[in-house]
């Protein structure tokens, strides 16, 4: 039985460094066995950057949509402010006398129909 | 066979050999390439500048809360959040890389601009806008401020304008967005809305009001994300923690604005005419429930400007209710059962007060008018006499002075604990801060004088808030049950009730209803025959109590040197006077004057109107017709 010695580690990195020299080296760790899944694991590093990718793109997206929806809601806020503004009582009722209506404030309580 | 014959010249594979010059050309590349990223990732130091520039960066932005909402009774809203711009100008730029001809075009679009501003400005000319933009040109100013804050609408026309319109890396244009507190009905109930200086303010003394006490609910809670730069722009990075901004959420409160406009309307008409007035404040509430229907409290700016909402006097400023209080006396004493009949009589012949030294003027006239020596409680209660409400309380509730110093005051402190239970003694939760407890004085400490009973009697002695004395007539309108005076209806959020509030009770039962029916016989003489005759006639009958009393100035007289008084005029009622439906109360302040301003001149005329006005528009006075069933089929 062949027993180890330190002059191996020598000898190991002598002969990688020739297979790598020679162009053998893979070929000698007869690495084609893992070539599938070489491959595979290469497969998922793209897939992987190209799915970064996109959604990069889409939070792209996504910011400039909040954006267009926070212009929105300010001019949301907007027209409501003025809608109000203007529905106020005392307000109302200048307005129609200006305007020359005829429309006032009640003069007398509303009658209602009991159901 | 010649060994010669079989050893053929090796032949060259070139190919081959190129080959393997390119493998081992690839294989020292990777080499260095390995040395040369393990060189760079263990002990290379890159320049911190380029280091920077070179790193995304991934920065934690803050996201703003939406403020929520305050809507009335009715959902309107009364106070939003919108944006407001302030625009600013960098007003260097392009300024090295112009030259001559460039320069003048850039100054001539800027003259254009500057006319477009003074449209928009118009308390600066576009000689002025310009003179601004071209001196701080010349002087290299890179932050001018544009005007004053716009809204959105002044905004999209400004950005419009010629030279900003090419974008604010031709033109400098800086604009700053805030969102700020918006209030649609202006001035209206301002003080009882209150304010909070912005949504991001930790600062809490400049919470005020409605704002300001709800600020939990109505700020929210800010979220918080990390951004980082891409080839697309600022995007968040999904791989940092994200935490969602939570919205504030809406106050629904009891202010009814149209209410609120008629009141504060009413109100300015009275007082806007009258130099000698510092103030005035007018509550309206619902009986059944306490709901502030409408708040008014109006103080002169600097003491002389127009009237604007700046303090809470109903509920900040206390003073002697004067013979609004008349009616707590006849509430002890009829709940004592020291008197049985509004009719019960006292004599009446001098005016003064046995055992104190209170004179009423009014009596010896009374009784020489009604050619009679007594006057019935009713009577002085119409005509507010101060002798007649003095003297219940002392002759009811006087000292036991025969027990010696400092004993037999039993019969007083009563009197006072009935003052207490009818919460006239105490500052009760409340949903504005600055509730101001009312003063009571107290007959074992040494300040209290032979007067004082007599005093508090009719008004005088004690310190009352307005909102105190309405919540008191409150419960007599109310058959004795005394409601809490609230504002704030329920806590929404995108228009679904999180939390009800409500109607609360401050005393169950501070009279029985028979009392309180006495009591409103009582007010409403007053209204039809004493001293608020103004009332008389109204659209629905109106049942209340007036009052007057004089400041005191700092040498503890009503009056100064030139005999000018300070006067607290009240008027306190309900209406309508045999159903009630809302209690109302209006109080005006005077500087020292020598005008009058009686509880039944203004504080009744404003009433008048906003009854008038109620009774008009309220669904709870609304005729109802019945269909005939025969004709329905």
């Amino acid at each position: 039985m062949k027993t180890w010695k330190i002059a191996d580690i020598g000898q190991f990195f002598k002969n990688s460094f020739t297979a790598v020299l020679k162009g053998e080296f893979l070929l000698r760790l007869n690495i084609g066995r893992y070539f599938i899944h070489i491959a595979y694991t290469f497969l998922l590093f793209g897939l992987i950057i190209w799915i970064s990718l996109m959604i990069e793109t889409t939070m792209s997206k996504v910011e400039k949509n909040k954006a267009v929806l926070k212009e929105l809601e300010i001019v949301h806020s907007q027209k409501v402010f003025e809608v109000v503004n203007i529905s106020r009582r005392s307000s109302v009722e200048k307005l129609l006398e200006e305007m020359g209506s005829k429309v006032t404030e009640a003069e007398k309580p509303a009658t209602t129909v009991k159901r | 066979m010649s060994t010669e014959a079989t050893h053929t010249p090796k032949k060259r594979d070139r190919i081959g050999v190129i080959l393997y010059l390119l493998y081992v050309a690839l294989l020292i590349a990777s080499v260095i390439l390995i040395v040369r990223l393990t060189g760079i990732q263990l002990f290379f130091q890159p320049d911190p500048k380029i280091e920077a520039a070179l790193t995304p960066s991934n920065t934690v932005s803050i996201i703003e809360p939406a403020r929520g909402n305050i809507l009335d009774a009715e959902g309107r809203l009364l106070a939003i959040s919108c944006p407001i711009y302030q625009f600013y100008m960098d007003c260097t730029v392009l300024k090295e890389t112009n030259n001559a001809q460039q320069e003048q075009a850039w100054l001539d679009k800027a003259r254009e601009l500057s006319a477009g501003l003074a449209a928009e400005f118009p308390e600066k000319s576009a000689d002025q806008f310009y003179k601004l933009i071209k001196d701080s040109r010349a002087a290299g100013k890179k932050y001018v401020r544009i005007g004053r804050p716009v809204d959105r609408n002044a905004y999209n026309r400004i950005i419009e304008l010629p030279l900003f319109r090419d974008g604010r890396y031709r033109s400098g244009m800086i604009v700053e967005q805030e969102q700020i507190r918006q209030y649609p009905y202006g001035k209206l109930a301002r003080r009882t809305i209150g304010f909070v200086r912005n949504n991001k303010s930790t600062v809490t003394n400049t919470h005020i009001g409605l704002e300001g006490k709800f600020d939990y609910i109505l700020h929210g809670q800010e979220g918080r994300e990390w951004m980082r730069v891409t080839d697309y722009g600022r995007v968040r990075n999904t791989d940092s923690a994200f935490v969602k901004a939570v919205d504030g959420k809406d106050l629904r409160i009891t202010l009814n604005i149209d209410y609120q406009d008629i009141a504060d309307k009413a109100l300015r008409e009275q007082i806007v005419e009258e130099p000698d007035l510092e103030g005035a404040t007018l509550v309206l509430m619902e009986v059944k429930t306490g709901a502030i229907r409408a708040m008014v409290n109006l103080v002169r700016e600097d003491g002389t400007g127009p009237f604007e909402e700046i303090q809470n006097l109903a509920i900040g400023r206390k003073g002697e209710p004067g013979s609004v209080f008349k009616t707590v006396t006849l509430m002890s004493v009829l709940n004592d059962g020291f008197i049985k009949s509004l009719d019960e009589t006292l004599p009446a012949t001098t005016g003064h007060v046995a055992g104190t030294s209170i004179n009423d003027d009014h009596i010896p006239s009374y009784a020489w008018q009604h050619k009679t020596n007594r006057i019935s409680i009713l009577d002085g209660f119409k005509i507010s006499s101060n002798y007649v409400f003095a003297t219940l309380a002392v002759q009811n509730y006087g000292i036991d002075k025969s027990k010696g110093r400092g004993k037999g005051l039993e019969k007083t402190e009563r009197f006072l604990q009935n003052i207490y239970n009818y919460k006239l003694g105490e500052a009760f939760a409340f949903d504005l801060d600055g509730l101001q407890t009312p003063t009571i004085p107290s007959p074992s400490t040494r300040y209290w004088t032979d007067t004082d009973l007599g005093s508090i009697g009719f008004g005088y002695s004690t310190e009352e808030t307005p909102l105190h004395i309405l919540t008191f007539y409150n419960a007599i309108a109310n058959k004795g049950r005394m409601m809490k005076p609230y504002l704030v209806e329920d806590i929404e959020e995108k228009g679904i009730v999180t939390e009800r509030r409500g109607p609360g009770v401050l005393n169950a039962a501070v009279c029985s209803k028979a009392v309180a029916d006495t009591i409103t016989r009582a007010l409403k003489a007053v209204t039809e025959e004493g001293t608020a005759k103004r009332l008389k006639g109204a659209k629905c009958a109106v049942a209340g109590k007036t009052g007057t009393s004089f400041g005191t100035y700092a040498n503890g007289q009503y009056q100064d040197a030139q005999g000018r008084r300070k006067y607290q005029g009240t008027f306190v009622g309900f209406f309508p006077a045999d159903a009630p439906q809302y209690s109302i109360i209006c109080t005006v302040y005077s500087k020292p004057t020598g005008k009058q301003f009686q509880g039944g001149g203004i504080p009744a005329r404003a009433i008048r109107t906003v009854v008038d006005q109620l009774y008009n528009i309220d669904p709870a006075f609304r005729e109802q017709l019945k269909r005939n069933p025969a004709q329905a089929q």
